[in-house]
């Protein structure tokens, strides 16, 4: 299944569907010139408004992810590169999600960027070394 | 009543001031619903807050004692039978008078009825939904009735489906099999849909369009995601003794506290209401938002009165 919906995730439902179609492209599951499915197919598996999967179909449109090939459906772009504009987007979105949380708790967000590092850490995510490349990267990005 | 601020444009239903009482009870009072063209409109309220009673006036079964009812712009107690052909409607119970029918006979005398029925689509829903045309009428389970319902509504493609209780008495399964139908169904054509409900958690990704009937009078009706923006949950520091102020009192729908710490739930914009709280002397430590359902809910007492 190449979407599926979180009831608590607060976010409008379109945006959901934008996110995980973004996702499929970062981990391969969708690649360029790849079918979507049919706003009617996937209203139907999710069972949400198909007006609902047109507004997501129309954003992911509008932003050259996607594009209407007449008669024949819906296709992943020609010349996607996940790893550059769609990364951004889907980090994008979990970092306004973390600071509005942060915020709504009273937070600063300097507070919140210390907490993140020793989460990770002490999950074993990033070792000392990786994590001052990847926070290198990040800054070199920003 | 609280209402959102929908441009006036085409509805598919309108009603106006419409009352209904059975003796000194009163089913309906001054109801202004409103259903826009294309719209999942999901109305919710407790048994016997009227849902059933409002279905059965848009479709003639009963007359207003005041008001009045349009769908697509007819009068529903004039042109009731030019509205009836353009609605598909699943009653909350199922009259009798085909109770010795098969449910293959049934289906045929539907057809030859509306002249927009779709033989194929109906074949499709009587196998998506497993109905057993050898099978009688009457001696149908609640739930095998509803499938049958859901047959006969859907297979002409009305330009309006009004569903009373659409999923009362399915499983599971076949309650979320029916909905993906719906869902298909609306991607096919351009239908608008009012379902009267008690369960809005399982429409809740279907509804574009809420409203709350409470002991018969329409309390709030408004774009959904207007809804979970204006209903959402306050959890507040505040000091001893602390009250909701006076002037915040109508906009606060559910409270509960512990210690110095208030919950509640409230109406407005959050900015405002969060600037309001602070002059009161409440701080605001979170503001969450609501699953549909309990926003609706916020506007139905606790314990129905």
């Amino acid at each position: 299944m190449l979407v599926t919906l979180d009831p608590r995730d607060e976010r409008p439902l379109y945006l959901q569907i934008v996110d995980q179609v973004r996702r499929a492209l970062l981990e391969g599951t969708l690649r360029a010139e790849d079918p979507l499915p049919s706003v009617r197919e996937l209203a139907g598996e999710l069972v949400v408004n198909p007006r609902t999967v047109s507004q997501a179909y129309r954003e992911l449109e509008s932003e050259g992810v996607i594009y209407v090939r007449r008669g024949q459906g819906t296709f992943v772009a020609p010349s996607i590169h996940p790893d550059r504009r769609e990364r951004r987007a889907l980090v994008r979105g979990v970092a306004e999600r973390a600071v509005l949380d942060a915020r709504r708790n009273g937070l600063d967000v300097d507070e919140l960027v210390t907490m993140i590092w020793e989460v990770a850490a002490e999950e074993g995510e990033g070792s000392p070394s990786t994590s001052a490349a990847a926070r290198g990267g990040a800054e070199g990005a920003a | 009543m609280i209402h959102g601020d929908t441009a006036i444009g085409e509805y598919a239903v309108a009603t106006h001031g419409l009352s209904k009482r059975y003796g000194r009870e009163s089913a309906l009072e001054q109801v202004d619903l409103r259903v826009p063209d294309g719209a999942v409109y999901v109305l919710v309220g407790v048994n016997g807050a009227g849902k059933s009673t409002l279905f059965k006036v848009l479709m003639n079964l009963e007359r207003p004692d005041a008001g009045s009812a349009e769908v697509f712009g007819l009068d529903t107690g004039r042109d009731g039978p030019e509205v009836r052909a353009q609605v598909g409607y699943v009653p909350e119970r199922q009259d009798a008078p085909y109770r010795s029918m098969t449910c293959a006979r049934l289906i045929e005398h539907a057809a030859a009825y509306y002249p927009d029925w779709d033989h194929a689509y109906a074949d499709h829903l009587v196998r998506a939904l497993a109905v057993r045309p050898e099978r009688r009428v009457g001696g149908l389970s609640k739930g095998e009735t509803r499938r049958l319902q859901l047959v006969l509504a859907l297979a002409y493609r009305p330009s309006l489906l009004l569903l009373d209780e659409p999923t009362d008495g399915l499983d599971p399964v076949v309650r979320r099999r029916a909905l993906a139908l719906l869902a298909e169904h609306l991607a096919d054509a351009p239908t608008t849909v009012l379902i009267a409900t008690h369960h809005i958690q399982e429409l809740e990704s279907l509804a574009d369009h809420v409203g709350v009937l409470r002991s018969g009078r329409l309390v709030a009706q408004m774009p959904r995601e207007e809804l979970q923006r204006a209903v959402r949950s306050y959890q507040l520091e505040v000091p001893a003794g602390w009250e909701v102020p006076r002037e915040l009192e109508a906009t606060a729908l559910r409270r509960s506290s512990a210690g110095r710490v208030v919950q509640c739930t409230l109406v407005g914009d959050e900015r405002e209401l969060t600037r309001r709280l602070a002059a009161a002397g409440a701080r605001v430590r979170e503001v969450s938002t609501l699953a549909l359902e309990d926003a609706a809910l916020a506007f139905l007492p606790e314990d129905p009165s």
